[in-house]
């Protein structure tokens, strides 16, 4: 997964391939790939968002 | 021809006045000596012309020490002022004649009432004279300065009232700070007009330098104050630039100088003392100020301190909500994309069980098994018995193996 990519890019990049997926342009081939992609997107996304809750909770703590 | 010697000449002066004006008599003049030598006291009276600059009358005075010490402090306590030169007197005299000294009046009693009412009187010229020119309340009118620090002052070097006003301003108790100079000048006597009129022109010459002119001078046991009831004098304060403050150390009247001035206080002591209060006002002013000011802002910092407050303790729902909400996206997100792929699976699987369904219908076995059996001429499944001829060779395919038949 890129590093570099950014938790509302991931989102695009998983709702890009929701809508090809759904709209069945994809061909059975590239399907299980694009699941397997996607899972890792929305891993990414959580992980961001867990790293993001941990600062979160650190910052507040630190102000009390 | 016979002549009189001089001797008996004043003799007979003398004999004649003393029959003539044998009783004391009251008489009105104006004094213009003064002196004491020994204990007696030397007078000269005069009476000017009504036009007040050319005399008209002249004469000579004493009184013996026996009277003065009476009259002195008489007349002083219920004028507030010694005998002095300029000033109009009611006196008792006895008229003497001495044969060496001449004629002279022998002052035996005083009516200080006839001063006073002089003096009172020549005041009120003086103020009605300063009312026609329209002056009189102008220096009233000037505003004080804030703060009030500058002050040049008017007063006898060495007098006490002086070192008194010094000593009370630099040790005032609230450390506020002046910047006091002294501008001499006489504070006693017909010197009094010409030298304050001196060092007002000096101050006013360097006006922007001071705040306010203080006039004073110590009260000793007695005061003569009528240096300070001049027109040119009242003229001067009443018009000067800067506030004048007047403590010139009498209890009894205002002089013309007093009423002029923008603030009149009795003794240096409390010229200081009012500088002082002004100085103090404007602390409390400052105090108040600095008061009401770090009270709004601890209010405003209470306020802002209560909305940050309120915000920060939004933060952590807040950012619930939003994990909430983006964990239920992604969970969603991931489900529904399951869930299509599923319907694509479903639906291909779907289109192949169709399409082995159709080649199985279309698959002959199906029929053989049925107990069909499919006829076949030079390899070619006959639809048609015209097609075939007797003799005709013809293939049978039957569900298992295949035969040889002939057409009859």
């Amino acid at each position: 997964m890129n590093t570099e990519l950014t938790y509302t890019e991931a989102m695009k990049l998983l709702e890009e391939i929701s809508r090809n997926i759904s709209s069945g342009e994809l061909d059975v081939d590239q399907l299980a790939a694009k699941l397997k992609q996607a899972k890792e997107l929305v891993e990414f996304c959580k992980q961001k968002l867990q790293a993001v809750e941990a600062d979160v909770n650190q910052i507040l703590n630190n102000e009390q | 021809m016979e002549a009189l010697s001089l001797y008996d000449l004043n003799l007979r002066v003398r004999s004649v006045l003393e029959d003539t004006l044998s009783e004391p008599v009251w008489v009105q003049a104006e004094l213009s000596s003064v002196a004491t030598r020994g204990l007696h006291c030397y007078l000269e009276f005069v009476q000017k012309a009504e036009n007040g600059n050319t005399f008209i009358a002249k004469a000579r005075g004493q009184i013996w020490a026996n009277k003065w010490a009476l009259i002195q402090p008489y007349f002083e306590q219920t004028t507030g002022q010694p005998l002095s030169p300029g000033m109009q007197v009611m006196v008792q005299v006895e008229v003497t004649f001495h044969e060496i000294y001449g004629y002279a009046l022998n002052v035996l009693d005083i009516n200080p009432t006839y001063t006073l009412g002089d003096i009172a009187r020549r005041r009120q010229e003086i103020l009605r004279q300063l009312e026609t020119e329209g002056i009189i309340n102008l220096n009233k009118e000037l505003e004080l300065p804030v703060p009030v620090q500058r002050i040049a002052v008017i007063s006898a070097e060495g007098a006490a009232g002086w070192g008194d006003f010094q000593h009370q301003l630099v040790n005032n108790e609230y450390g506020l700070a002046f910047d006091v100079q002294l501008f001499p000048a006489v504070m006693q006597g017909e010197r009094v007009e010409p030298t304050i009129i001196e060092a007002l022109n000096q101050i006013a010459a360097e006006q922007d330098r001071w705040d306010v002119v203080v006039i004073i001078r110590g009260g000793g046991a007695t005061s003569d104050l009528t240096g300070f009831d001049t027109l040119a004098l009242a003229e001067n304060v009443a018009q000067f630039p800067l506030p004048v403050i007047t403590g010139i150390g009498h209890e009894r009247d205002d002089t013309v100088l007093d009423l002029v001035s923008h603030t009149r206080v009795k003794t240096p002591t409390a010229a200081a003392e009012f500088l002082i209060h002004l100085g103090v006002e404007q602390l409390q002013r400052i105090d108040s100020l600095r008061a009401s000011i770090t009270d709004a802002a601890l209010q405003l910092l209470h306020q802002q301190q209560m909305r940050l407050e309120r915000v920060t303790g939004r933060i952590p729902s807040l950012w619930e909500l939003y994990k909430t909400n983006h964990l239920h996206r992604l969970d969603t997100s991931l489900s529904e994309l399951q869930n299509t792929i599923r319907t694509i699976l479903d639906r291909q699987h779907h289109r192949l069980e169709l399409v082995s369904t159709q080649l199985d219908a279309a698959d002959p076995v199906r029929i053989y098994r049925l107990g069909y059996s499919v006829v076949r001429k030079d390899g070619r499944a006959v639809r048609d018995a015209s097609m075939l001829r007797p003799d005709d060779e013809v293939e049978i395919t039957m569900e298992r193996g295949t035969a040889k038949a002939r057409i009859q």
